[in-house]
């Protein structure tokens, strides 16, 4: 037995979670080449199908782009902190990508390694995942490389699959999944059938070993050389999440605030002093890969990468990862 | 793990004391505004804070007094960049933000019974000296300790006036030395660069370690002189500087290789960083 | 097109005139063109030259990586090739140590096409097939503008908020630009912080009205900013702007005329003064 809803009926969801307060952030069409997931005011505005996957992730939800960590107050030589209230809105995340919401379990061991980031775990308590099983890939979608596929339900408090004719089936994965469609489904005999997903370029699980012995190739310049060093790449991985602390304000008020960060930017390691320890693009190139590949895998048991190929699809140049990691494989197999 | 607090707010600590140590660099002793706090604040040497003063953002310093020295705590900055620039401006009674202490640590323990050589160069005084007075205050649980430090000028010498003070305690030698050219008509001290210093002082390096810390190019020029004084790579230490700003491993800023330097750092062996891709 | 292409690039690698050749390469259609950088007159077969070679590659000979790989000779469009003419008048280039091949552009389905007037590039040194160049009456040039400025200024600042809200702050306009050459840009330097780093409504309108100063009247309208804009914000609108304003009051078209002088460096008897107040 399955659970289905109808599409009407998930708009109909959409109204009441709004009017209930929550937010509810989808995949929306921005303009005609552009769906971007943005919180939604209207029902129509989500997207039910018809897209590959949006440009930007819905990292932004547990980890904004910009946040106050906290102000502060300067009244001679009074100080006084105001802590940032935690966030209470409950969120609503619907008709993710698999590939999506696969990273937050993903950032869930940064933020909470050792030292637990309350903002980013208050925003993970209050959102609800419902993601899309693909039935569309670009050129860019590598999710089958690194051990997963378009109805992978990692990350997600429920999975929607399209049957047709209008109709989803829900598969609940968490409580709160459970919780959010309960009494709203049907019971039914239909299932949605497993897709391929995208090609298989590689075993990217493995590439690690292979990276164990490509640090200090040559070729590192040459596969990496039209980087143009910019945050596009990072900004739309949904596992990227570097970040930035400064001070904004005056001297006498102000906030620290913490904001998206890329390791692919020359100021990222720049010391005061002028030295800078990733001096060239490839190495900052090298840095990313190594981090996603070899670093995080080591450190925490897997891939810092979903395989949703939004490093490519953002990139001026059409750099991004998979690029990168089959000139090595090629090399490799040399 | 830890309670779920905001991370990234500092305490408020009151500056007791600002000493400017050369033209270029100030130490601050700093005692947390909340009593409550400074008792049960703890910290092992050689583990680093961040601090900040409002309106302008913070930097990474080592803690370099003493864990022993339980009211106060002190850091020393070299004015370069947006930070040191406005806490060159500190004066007593101000307030900077705090947080920390993180990192690990000089494996003091491990070094109980053992010879200490301790090297430093420029503004590496900091780092060494926590250590140094830490060795001093537990005096009869180490071995010698010798204490080569350098730099370019007499007057670029941190903590000058500490230089004696340990010299006077029980088997410790001290060997100041500044850059040939960078000597006063007085200077006792050595006159050379730090790594030749050091062959020269002729240290017996039986049962030692070494705690390095300095530039680049003293370091990789002293490294030789202790490899044939016979010290091992797991022998040698020192700390790393890269640049941070969540001090917590989040931001993701220092991650140098297999190793994020804020947590699995400061404190490496020579072993590890030879380990360790070349980007610190 | 291409063979003639190619048969240019190797020539001009394989006489040692040139010791690389920044142009386009292809891995498969679906994915656009991305620039190579070929060292070896064996690769260039590598080259490509098709209606989705859209990257101004002009960037990439300010690129220290690029740089270190020799004397270029860079492939360039008509539109592209405007930004080599201004960076040479900034003197960031030393024009006669670059080869430019100039292609002839159909067009690439960019929104600049439609008026373009400069599908034969017009300063190259080898030029590879043929074009007409048109005029293109200045109404046409900045109809896309003119037809947004016919909204009431609080549609246009509703439009504003909504596009820059989306902005990320990846800086990939400015990074592709290839008039954004600054060793550090201003929105990097912090003593003072000169503008918001935040990806907030206000940071953001900062970020692309110094932009926009920086660049008027050098910009050329190459577009890439808008190309490569992660979130489909239409800087076009801005770079139009900059370009519209340049030459109603001081007939400059950046980059069109090696000879021109500039209008930030240059003062004039005969400047307006009419927007001073
Ligand atoms: S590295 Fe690229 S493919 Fe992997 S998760 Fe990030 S954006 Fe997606
Ligand atoms: S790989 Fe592409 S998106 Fe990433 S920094 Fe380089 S140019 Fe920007
Ligand atoms: S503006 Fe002209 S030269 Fe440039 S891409 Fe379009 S048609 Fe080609
Ligand atoms: S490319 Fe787009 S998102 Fe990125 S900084 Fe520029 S305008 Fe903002």
């Amino acid at each position: 037995m399955s659970q289905i809803i109808s599409k009407p009926a998930i708009r109909r969801l959409v109204e009441r979670w709004l009017r209930q307060g929550k937010r509810v952030i989808a995949p929306v069409q921005v303009r005609p080449n552009l769906v971007s997931y943005q919180p939604v005011r209207s029902p129509d505005q989500v997207l039910l199908e018809g897209f590959v996957r949006p440009l930007n992730s819905i990292k932004q939800v547990v980890f904004p782009r910009h946040e106050q960590l906290f102000q502060y107050r300067v009244r001679g030589k009074q100080i006084d902190l105001l802590p940032a209230p935690l966030p209470d809105v409950e969120r609503i995340v619907l008709a993710a990508r698999p590939c999506d919401a696969a990273a937050l379990p993903i950032l869930d061991h940064v933020f909470n390694w050792e030292f637990r980031d309350a903002t980013y775990n208050r925003r993970r308590e209050l959102t609800t995942v419902v993601t899309l099983a693909c039935t569309e890939y670009d050129a860019h979608c590598f999710c089958t490389s690194v051990g997963s596929q378009p109805n992978d339900t990692r990350g997600s408090d429920a999975l929607l699959l399209d049957l047709g004719d209008q109709t989803l089936e829900v598969r609940c994965v968490t409580d709160k999944g459970q919780s959010l469609f309960a009494g709203q489904t049907e019971a039914s005999t239909r299932t949605a059938p497993t897709g391929p997903g995208p090609e298989r370029r590689a075993d990217l699980r493995r590439v690690g070993q292979q990276l164990e012995q490509a640090f200090e190739r040559s070729e590192w310049a040459a596969w990496t050389n039209r980087c143009l060093g910019c945050g596009a790449c990072a900004y739309g991985c949904p596992a990227c999440h570097c970040f930035d602390m400064v001070d904004e304000g005056g001297p006498t008020c102000g906030a620290r605030v913490r904001n998206w960060d890329a390791c692919q930017f020359g100021q990222f390691t720049l010391h005061a002093s002028g030295h800078n320890p990733r001096n060239a693009q490839s190495q900052r190139q090298r840095q990313r890969i190594y981090h996603k590949f070899h670093v995080y895998p080591n450190k925490f048991g897997e891939l810092l990468c979903t395989g949703c190929g939004n490093c490519t699809r953002n990139c001026p140049v059409s750099l991004g990862v998979l690029p990168v990691l089959e000139a090595i494989q090629a090399e490799g197999a040399k | 793990m830890r309670p779920m607090t905001n991370i990234y707010q500092p305490d408020l600590m009151e500056v007791l004391d600002v000493q400017q140590q050369t033209t270029d660099v100030k130490s601050v002793r700093v005692r947390f505004r909340d009593d409550a706090r400074g008792d049960d604040f703890l910290f092992r040497v050689g583990q680093f804070g961040m601090f900040s003063l409002f309106g302008y953002g913070e930097s990474t310093f080592n803690i370099c007094s003493s864990s022993n020295w339980k009211d106060f705590v002190e850091f020393c900055f070299r004015r370069t960049g947006r930070v040191t620039e406005a806490l060159w401006s500190l004066e007593k009674n101000d307030t900077i933000g705090f947080r920390g202490p993180y990192g690990n640590s000089y494996p003091m323990d491990k070094w109980i019974g053992k010879n200490l050589i301790f090297i430093g160069g420029g503004i590496a005084m900091p780092p060494l000296r926590c250590a140094i007075w830490y060795a001093l205050e537990n005096r009869e649980q180490f071995g010698d300790i010798t204490i080569v430090y350098g730099a370019r000028r007499v007057q670029d010498l941190v903590f000058r006036q500490e230089l004696d003070r340990w010299a006077e305690y029980d088997r410790v030698r001290v060997v100041p030395c500044v850059d040939p050219g960078g000597e006063t008509p007085n200077w006792t001290g050595e006159v050379g660069f730090v790594p030749a210093v050091t062959e020269r002082a002729q240290i017996p390096a039986g049962n030692a370690v070494a705690l390095v810390i300095g530039p680049p190019v003293m370091i990789k020029f002293t490294l030789p002189v202790l490899a044939k004084m016979g010290l091992a790579d797991r022998d040698i230490y020192t700390s790393l500087e890269n640049r941070m700003k969540c001090g917590v491993g989040k931001c993701g800023r220092c991650n140098c290789g297999p190793v994020y330097v804020c947590k699995e750092g400061p404190v490496f062996t020579l072993e590890q960083l030879k380990s360790l891709p070349n980007e610190y | 097109m291409l063979q003639p292409l190619r048969e240019t690039c190797r020539r001009l690698l394989q006489d040692g005139i040139v010791q690389v050749v920044i142009g386009y390469g292809q891995a498969v259609r679906a994915v656009e063109p991305y620039p190579v950088f070929i060292t070896d007159p064996d690769d260039v077969g590598q080259l490509v030259w098709n209606e989705q070679c859209r990257t101004n590659l002009v960037k990439y000979l300010l690129r220290k990586e690029i740089r270190v790989l020799g004397k270029p000779a860079i492939v360039v469009k008509g539109c592209d090739e405007r930004a080599i003419v201004v960076l040479e008048q900034e003197s960031q280039i030393d024009r006669s140590q670059i080869v430019v091949i100039g292609v002839a552009c159909d067009g690439m389905a960019e929104p600049r096409c439609e008026v373009c007037d400069a599908h034969q590039p017009r300063f190259a040194d080898h030029t590879i097939g043929h074009a007409t160049n048109e005029t293109q009456p200045a109404e046409r040039r900045y109809a896309h503008l003119c037809e947004f400025l016919e909204q009431p200024p609080s549609d246009r600042m509703a439009y504003w908020k909504a596009e820059l809200e989306r902005c990320v702050k990846c800086y990939a306009c400015r990074q592709a630009c290839p008039l954004c050459y600054c060793e550090r840009c201003i929105v990097e330097k912090n003593r003072p912080a000169c503008l918001d780093t935040s990806a907030t409504l206000k940071g953001n309108f900062a970020w692309h009205i110094v932009r926009a100063f920086h660049l008027a009247s050098r910009c050329v309208g190459c577009d890439q900013c808008s190309r490569v804009c992660p979130e489909g914000i239409d800087l076009r609108l801005v770079n139009l702007s900059m370009a519209r304003a340049s030459e109603a009051s001081f007939g400059h078209r950046s980059g069109t005329d090696p000879q021109a002088e500039l209008v930030l460096g240059n003062y004039s008897q005969q400047d307006q003064e009419h927007f001073i107040r």
